[in-house]
């Protein structure tokens, strides 16, 4: 029996911030941005830990180059260009597919969260499924989520589907650190800027959401080689303005949590 | 830093002569009657008094005292407000979290009688 406050949530005493990076359509970049984001947040000084809860199609381990794992004789989390690894993929292997219903799919969740040494941790990114499926109902309603960054791209398809996410998280009162826009422009070799799928409408999501606009990602033809290379950009290529737009987004997403932190104070009330 | 964000009110004002509503930030309009709040109060004297059988010698009924209403409202910390109300009484700390359980829109009425119907009581 539940109280209507919904179920209760456990308790992550070692990690400082626990992040969902979420979309609401598949295809834009979610994964890319969060591992990325997370080696961002590593080179400004942070210990973070990267979480794959895409339990149906994990791609963390691919875009971090870790190849087969033996889920018998390896302990987790992994250990990969500093970041503290779990996934999916490595319980299944790249050819498996999870067929799972959705209890199981919150076990899984808790039992990477809660039953995997993390140690200490400034941030534990969770890679979120697309959607608002089990997932991310289970996530929002038993993990201590500080935070959600929502990962759309410009076009309207993403932006309606990134609303519904924005909409799921407000009503489980997860907050929503921001929306970020992902393939956001290309820098042509004549260094002008280019918005391919247009641009702009991540910052609309975010104006018309009340939420924050956490900044724009370039298209950069190397992420999709960094990425299939496990070798992401903002390691590979540090200078490069993919790189340099996620340092900034890492910047703002811990001014985010640090800023609602600080506790505000109440309104008067109009009598 | 806590589990996840704790619910905050944007703004609070009466609406007509016996209504409270609450704008909060994760989008909800709370709306409270007066009446209900008063019966609701929760410091330790009324908590006592509802849990007691009704006074045979009490000289007013409840219908036949006045509307209740809020004479002020002030901030208690960054948790809590406090009613002082038109009757002289004052001791009711209202935290958010009680606020908004005391929700009367239709939706959380809605869902506190389905709460009811499976399992009895709140």
């Amino acid at each position: 029996m539940q109280p209507p406050g919904g179920p209760q949530k456990f308790a992550l005493p070692n990690i400082q911030y626990l992040v969902a990076v979420a979309s609401g359509k598949g295809g834009v970049g979610k994964s890319t941005v969060a591992a990325n984001l997370a080696l961002a947040l590593l080179a400004q000084g942070k210990r973070v830990g990267l979480m794959d809860a895409d339990i149906y199609g994990p791609s963390i381990p691919t875009m971090l180059g870790i190849g087969d794992v033996d889920p018998q004789t390896t302990p987790f989390p992994i250990e990969r260009h500093g970041l503290l690894v779990m996934s999916m993929g490595f319980l299944l292997g790249p050819e498996k597919a999870a067929v799972l219903r959705g209890p199981m799919v919150q076990r899984y969740l808790q039992s990477f969260l809660t039953q995997i040494d993390w140690g200490r941790l400034d941030y534990l990114l969770v890679d979120m499924p697309p959607g608002t499926g089990d997932a991310q109902l289970a996530l929002a309603q038993t993990a201590p989520v500080a935070g959600t960054v929502i990962v759309t791209t410009p076009q309207d398809v993403s932006l309606n589907v990134a609303r519904r996410g924005v909409q799921m998280f407000r009503q489980t009162q997860v907050p929503i650190l921001g929306v970020v826009e992902n393939m956001s422009y290309f820098i042509g070799d004549d260094g002008k800027r280019y918005d391919i799928f247009r641009s702009g409408g991540g910052r609309r999501l975010a104006e018309e959401s009340g939420v924050p606009f956490l900044g724009e990602v370039p298209i950069d033809p190397r992420v999709a080689e960094c990425g299939d290379l496990g070798d992401p950009v903002a390691r590979r290529y540090p200078d490069s303005p993919a790189a340099r737009a996620y340092l900034a987004l890492a910047e703002n997403v811990d001014r985010q949590l640090r800023q609602a932190e600080q506790p505000k104070d109440l309104p008067e009330v109009q009598l | 830093m806590p589990p996840s964000e704790p619910l905050a009110p944007i703004a609070l004002r009466k609406d007509g002569p016996d209504r409270l509503v609450i704008d909060w930030d994760d989008g909800h309009h709370s709306v409270y009657t007066f009446r209900r709040l008063r019966a609701a109060c929760p410091c330790a004297g009324c908590r006592e008094e509802r849990e007691r059988p009704p006074d045979p010698l009490r000289v007013l009924k409840p219908g036949e005292l006045g509307p209740p209403a809020p004479v002020s409202m002030p901030r208690v910390g960054r948790y809590a407000y406090k009613i002082a109300w038109n009757d002289g009484h004052d001791t009711g700390i209202y935290t958010l979290e009680y606020l908004r359980s005391l929700c009367e829109c239709p939706e959380c009425e809605r869902r506190k009688d389905n709460y009811r119907d499976r399992y009895g009581s709140d």
